[in-house]
């Protein structure tokens, strides 16, 4: 005989563990416990059975993997934190009874705790880091839009607001930038960066009070993870691109509001590279990016070749563009991109593109859309989000003093084709000739024709979004699910509906408007409705001649009959359909049934949610077009 | 005679303090206050009282004070050999007592010390003599301290020295009390003397002993706390010179600590290596320092799973979204009215003509900071996302349409009276049909026209009808009570006719079983018998029910029945006119049973399972277990390799 199993010594309640049972275990305060979980990326588990789990009882409680747990009690940073439980302690103490210099000296060697190991556990390879940035960017772009207050410290949005500027100058260094996607909470960013699509979100320009209901802590204890872990990607990222990091800060520009502008990259010498990886790594990227250059000029003969009708909307930009492959290159060696030149010697050492290099390059050719255009803010667009796209995208951008110093050029600049402008249309009556002849030569863009360029991956017609202009809607560059209304294409299935609908809409008007048509109109209704009930060859040629009789021309009638039988013919299998689709579906596992159900109700819930968006399209339509109608 | 009494009290210091802090007054100083004033008077009396104590003790009119005085008088003779010894003293005495006629302490004399040339002062000495015993001073009671409740029902209150008895002295009543309070100036200044039981003022000393106390004072008047110094072994010309020891000095006063030389040194070779940084910089200042984390080689483990993406934006989202994503006003109350958790988006559309018109998101930080409580809070599951279509999971069945031909309208109805039918049974021809109702009414259709064409009446309900497979011979088995009967239809061709009767009537019976089983098998004679009356009747062991069950194998020779109970399966084969029970004992209530067409296999179907006996070998060959609650009908394909069970 085996030996007697007891409860509670094997499975789900060996394996789990509640919160409270695990912070007993660990020794430590909740809140410590709590910053663990967040630094060490523990999160509770569902256990498959929540009794099984916590020895029968079913209080509502959160289970840890005990495993989890137990990787927790030898981590160094808890041992940290005991270490500042007792620094806390001796400080208040010697603060407590006036010992000033033994307070200092302990405040001197207060414990600290890093987080470089938990970096590494937490991601062991750089991509798994590069993929989960997109929070940790988010916050930091959120922090450095806070003021600061007794809470969150100066210096903690200082270092917020350099490391959001030294991303901004990575995208724009890289043209890694893809989507962006103006919306009402703020602007969403997709770049691409080691393969891996990074979305981020930026809020307006507006000072942000943190609510009451919002817990500080949690948010302050997150952003030490992500601080650390942005320095390691960034590092990384900055070496790769044979870029110094971090790189110089100008005080004197970041003075004058320079934003990013304040940020000098500096090229790393290749001797100052310490390991061999290191430099051999930067070898490859250089070749990476040679060799992206000449696979995008194929690509882009391959589609010239292929689809030379669909350049309707973009005049001239895609040949300019293949044409101006040198003229940019020198133009960046030039401007902003002075790091593209020690890449030509790099050009010879370069080693063939590996498959890997191969699927890291960007997929979209538009990466330097914006290159032969230079562009002008107008005071009132918002710096910050227009220079990092237009400059992401190769273009060059100028700004008046206003929005802050460091403009490459100023209004005057003849080289300036569009001008980026978000107010109304004003006549000016007392404009200089040359005034006037520069606003000839410029194109008076709204925002968001800049983003639309960037979603549509091609120059879009500049007159739709002309200054004062009604704009067309703004889509999402990320789309929605498969099977979501799609707002750009047409209505398709409503087409006849529509017309069958405003038929009869005159029809009404009809009936309204001559009372002596009403005699004839109505055996004709009559009629067309039993040729649409007729069934068989009989009943049709009844109807037929009653329709005759009515006075309804054969066009009209067989039209109708036809529309009808239609109808019939596709109500009369789905509804068998259905019948035996039921007799099937009991046949079903319980188990499987709740999964079918579950699924159609998604779909119905989608299906719906299209309806009633296609539903509202029509009415809209219609009453645009009574409105022009009227009008 | 007052300096005298001072004297007295003077030699007496040492007990009066302790006295004055206790609550009850001091014993010795009221007699002798009192005797001052008497000692004149009542001179006479003085033996009269003393010699008759014992009699007049009994009345209270007596004055007490007299007893009193007896003791007084002869300790004052006493004392009067003393005062010629003090008198040098007494001069003094006299003067301080008054200007100072509080003063209780003896007074000390100043006198310029000999040795230091200082004044000091001198206190009287105090003689060792019998007098100067607190203890045995003249307090006339001697019983001690003891509680004085003892005398509380005795005419005396204690025993003097002589052993003689001191009587309790006169108090008044309550009246009396009160009347002495305000009459007598003095009552508030007197207290309740318990070893004399009796009320004694207190004298000036003790009150103002009394008031000391009370301010919080030492209570001596004399003490000063504020006397002059007197430096005796410091200051000028008073330094020691010489030293107090002769030892020489210890040799640790004046080497350097080997020790502590140790320990210094340890220090600094530690700061010398560099172990112990002496201005380490500032813990916060120090920035975090960034290396190429991700060179060295990953472990080899799997990475943890990353935390799922927040959703995408979709159109909806946009500042300037097509206008049939913006909430009708229904759809916008509707939003509101909603609790924020279970609103399907957590915002509503909006649209702005320009981007310089949208204002912040107010709830950007909420968000923000839900999405991380979601990371760290909220228990995460992977799952696999199911990329099917729901139809697929619907099971594939033959489609009604491709089992044609199939009954699909109902041809004849017969119908019956008001009883319900319990069995019907058809013609291996199909020409004929015989049903069996509750009121126990066998009746015979012919199919085609649907025509009743016979009945039989028995006296109960029919449990089962079955017509015999076999087509040479036509006859059919009721299931009535106790009994099955065998019953050949009317109008039969001759042969079959003859046939038939052969086989359920023969001329000569097979010769009767080895074992004989309880069933018993009667027979009209085939001359005899009709289609009225039934041919051949079975009676098997009784049971409340009829058997609900008649079975033929397909050669048309056995015929299994099942009743309730236990033992209710029995298969009688007909040619040896033979009947036994397959089984002693069924696990469960048969339900149901079938004989296999072509082995001689039996099924056997219990509520839940379908067991499968071997009738040659006997036994058990298989258990088939249906997955229903309650069997309820069962069938065998021809071939005998599928078996249909539904319940």
């Amino acid at each position: 005989m085996g030996r007697l199993k007891q409860k509670g010594k094997a499975g789900a309640a060996k394996a789990y563990m509640t919160r409270s049972a695990a912070v007993k275990k660990l020794q430590c305060s909740l809140a410590d416990f709590r910053r663990l979980c967040i630094l060490k990326g523990i999160f509770p588990r569902e256990p498959r059975n929540r009794k099984k789990a916590n020895k029968g009882s079913s209080a509502p409680t959160n289970f840890y993997y005990a495993k989890d747990i137990a990787y927790l009690a030898h981590e160094p940073v808890l041992r940290k934190l005991r270490e500042h439980k007792a620094f806390a302690k001796k400080l208040s103490r010697a603060l407590g009874r006036g010992e000033w210099s033994s307070a200092k000296s302990l405040e001197e060697n207060k414990p600290v705790y890093r987080l470089d190991h938990i970096i590494k556990e937490r991601y062991p390879t750089f991509v798994d880091a590069v993929r989960d940035i997109d929070d940790a960017l988010c916050m930091i772009f959120l922090f450095a839009s806070l003021p600061s207050d007794s809470k969150v410290s100066p210096t903690l949005i200082e270092n917020c607001a350099r490391l959001a500027a030294e991303w901004q100058l990575y995208v724009m260094h890289t043209h890694s930038l893809r989507k962006v996607f103006l919306s009402i909470k703020g602007v969403y960013y997709q770049a691409e960066v080691f393969d891996q699509t990074v979305t981020w979100l930026v809020p307006y320009q507006f000072t942000q009070t943190i609510p009451s209901d919002v817990d500080v802590r949690v948010m302050l204890t997150f952003l030490e993870l992500y601080q650390t872990l942005l320095g390691f990607v960034f590092f990384k990222l900055y070496t790769d691109a044979g870029l110094v990091y971090p790189p110089p800060l100008d005080p004197q520009k970041d003075e004058g509001a320079a934003g990013v502008g304040a940020f000098n990259l500096q090229e790393a010498k290749p001797n100052q590279v310490p390991s061999a990886a290191a430099k051999s790594k930067v070898v490859e990227v250089d070749g990476k990016r040679i060799s992206s250059k000449d696979v995008r000029q194929t690509i882009k003969s391959i589609s010239a070749s292929g689809s030379g009708d669909a350049d309707v909307e973009m005049p001239s930009v895609d040949a300019e563009a293949a044409n101006d492959e040198d003229e940019e290159f020198v133009e960046d060696t030039t401007e902003e991109n002075p790091e593209d030149a020690p890449d030509a010697p790099a050009f010879t050492t370069a080693t063939l593109p590996t498959l890997k290099t191969l699927s890291t390059l960007p997929q979209s050719t538009s990466s330097k859309l914006f290159a032969p255009y230079t562009f002008w803010l107008s005071r009132e667009t918002s710096r910050p989000i227009f220079e990092f796209i237009v400059r992401s995208f190769g273009g060059r951008i100028g700004w008046p003093a206003t929005s802050g110093s460091g403009s490459p050029f100023d209004e005057s600049d003849e080289s300036i084709t569009h001008v980026i402008i978000d107010r109304p249309l004003v006549q000016r009556p007392n404009e200089t000739e040359a005034e006037k002849e520069r606003r000839r030569r410029r194109k008076y863009v709204q925002p968001q024709w800049v983003v639309d360029c960037v979603n549509a991956g091609k120059i879009l017609l500049e007159d739709l979004y002309a200054q004062g202009k009604t704009l067309p809607p703004h889509l999402s560059p990320f789309g929605d699910h498969a099977e979501a209304y799609d707002p750009t294409a047409g209505l398709v299935g409503g087409e006849d509906e529509e017309m069958e609908e405003d038929e009869e809409v005159e029809g009404d008007e009809d009936v309204v408007e001559g009372s002596e048509e009403e005699g004839t109109a109505r055996p004709a209704k009559s009629a067309l409705k039993a040729a649409a009930s007729a069934e068989d060859e009989a009943a049709l040629r009844a109807a037929e001649l009653a329709a005759e009789a009515a006075g309804i021309d054969y066009g009209t009638f067989e039209k109708e009959a036809k529309k009808a039988q239609k109808k019939a013919s596709k109500a009369a299998p789905a509804q068998e359909d259905e019948a035996e689709k039921d007799m099937n579906k009991m046949m079903m596992s319980n188990k499987q049934r709740k999964l079918y159900e579950r699924m159609k109700h998604g779909q119905k819930k989608r299906a719906e949610e299209r309806q009633n968006l296609e539903q509202k399209k029509r009415a809209i339509e219609k009453e645009k077009k009574r409105r022009a109608k009227s009008s | 005679m007052a300096a005298a009494e001072a004297k007295k009290l003077s030699k007496k210091r040492k007990a009066a303090p302790e006295e004055e802090t206790s609550a009850a007054p001091p014993p010795s100083a009221f007699p002798q206050e009192v005797r001052l004033e008497m000692a004149s008077e009542d001179e006479g009396e003085d033996g009269d009282a003393s010699s008759d104590d014992g009699e007049v003790d009994e009345f209270p009119e007596i004055d007490a004070r007299s007893d009193t005085e007896d003791e007084e008088e002869e300790g004052e003779d006493d004392e009067s050999e003393e005062e010629d010894e003090e008198d040098e003293d007494e001069d003094e005495d006299e003067s301080d007592a008054s200007d100072e006629s509080l003063h209780v302490w003896p007074k000390p004399k100043t006198v310029v010390s000999d040795i230091t040339g200082q004044p000091k002062r001198v206190y009287p000495d105090i003689e060792p003599d019998y007098d100067s015993d607190s203890s045995t001073e003249d307090t006339p009671n001697r019983v001690g301290n003891i509680p004085m409740h003892w005398y509380d029902d005795l005419p005396h209150v204690g025993y003097d020295i002589n052993g003689k008895k001191v009587l309790r002295p006169a108090r008044g009543d309550e009246l009396d009390k009160f009347l002495k309070t305000v009459e007598d100036p003095e009552s508030w200044t007197s207290a309740f003397d318990k070893n004399m039981q009796m009320d004694k003022p207190l004298t000036a000393e003790e009150l103002d002993i009394i008031r000391r106390l009370q301010e919080n004072e030492n209570p001596d008047a004399n003490y000063d706390p504020y006397e002059p110094t007197v430096e005796w072994f410091t200051g000028k010309g008073k330094e020691e010179i010489m030293p107090l020891s002769a030892a020489p000095e210890p040799k640790r006063r004046w080497v350097p600590s080997k020790w502590e030389k140790q320990k210094v040194m340890k220090i600094v070779r530690a700061i010398r290596q560099g172990r112990i940084v002496p201005n380490k910089p500032k813990t916060a200042s120090a920035q975090p320092q960034f290396y190429a984390i991700w060179n060295e080689e990953p472990s080899t483990g799997p990475a943890p799973p990353p935390a799922p993406k927040p959703r995408l934006p979709g159109h909806a989202e946009s500042y300037n979204p097509p206008e049939e994503y913006l909430p009708t006003p229904e759809e916008r109350a509707q939003w509101e009215a909603t609790d924020p958790e279970d609103r399907e988006r957590e915002f509503l559309p909006q649209k702005y003509s320009a981007l310089r018109l949208v204002p912040a998101y107010d709830n950007f930080i909420k968000e923000r900071f839900n999405r991380q409580l979601d990371l760290y809070l909220a228990p995460r599951v992977q799952r696999t996302k199911l990329r099917i279509d729901p139809d697929s999971l619907i099971p594939k069945l033959p489609s009604p349409s491709s089992l044609r031909p199939f009954p699909v309208y109902k041809s004849l109805q017969v119908p019956h009276a008001d009883v319900r039918v319990r069995a019907i049974s058809v013609s291996p021809d199909g020409a004929w049909a015989v049903s069996g109702d509750e009121s126990g009414v066998v009746r015979l259709w012919e199919v085609i026209v649907g025509k009743e064409v016979k009945r039989w009446t028995f006296k109960s309900k029919i449990g089962a009808v079955e017509w015999c497979p076999r087509t040479d011979v036509s006859f059919f088995a009721v299931g009535v009570e106790d009994h099955i009967h065998f019953i050949i239809p009317p109008n039969l061709p001759g042969p079959v006719l003859t046939a038939t009767q052969n086989i359920l009537a023969p001329a000569n019976l097979p010769p009767p079983p080895a074992n004989p089983s309880p069933v018993k098998w009667s027979s009209v004679p085939a001359a005899q018998s009709s289609s009225d009356t039934p041919i051949l009747t079975l009676n098997l062991p009784s049971s409340p029910e009829p058997p609900k069950q008649l079975v033929w194998h397909r050669k048309g020779d056995y015929l299994a029945s099942v009743s309730e109970g236990q033992g209710g399966v029995w298969i009688h084969q007909v040619s040896r006119r033979h009947s036994q029970a397959p089984f002693k004992k069924v696990k469960g209530t048969v339900q149901l049973v079938l004989f296999h067409p072509t082995k001689p296999h039996f099924f056997v179907a219990t509520q839940r399972y379908v067991r499968m006996y071997n009738l040659a070998e006997q036994t058990l060959l298989k258990t088939l277990t249906p997955g229903i609650r309650w069997i309820s009908s069962m069938d065998v394909h021809p071939s005998g390799d599928h078996l249909i069970v539904g319940g």
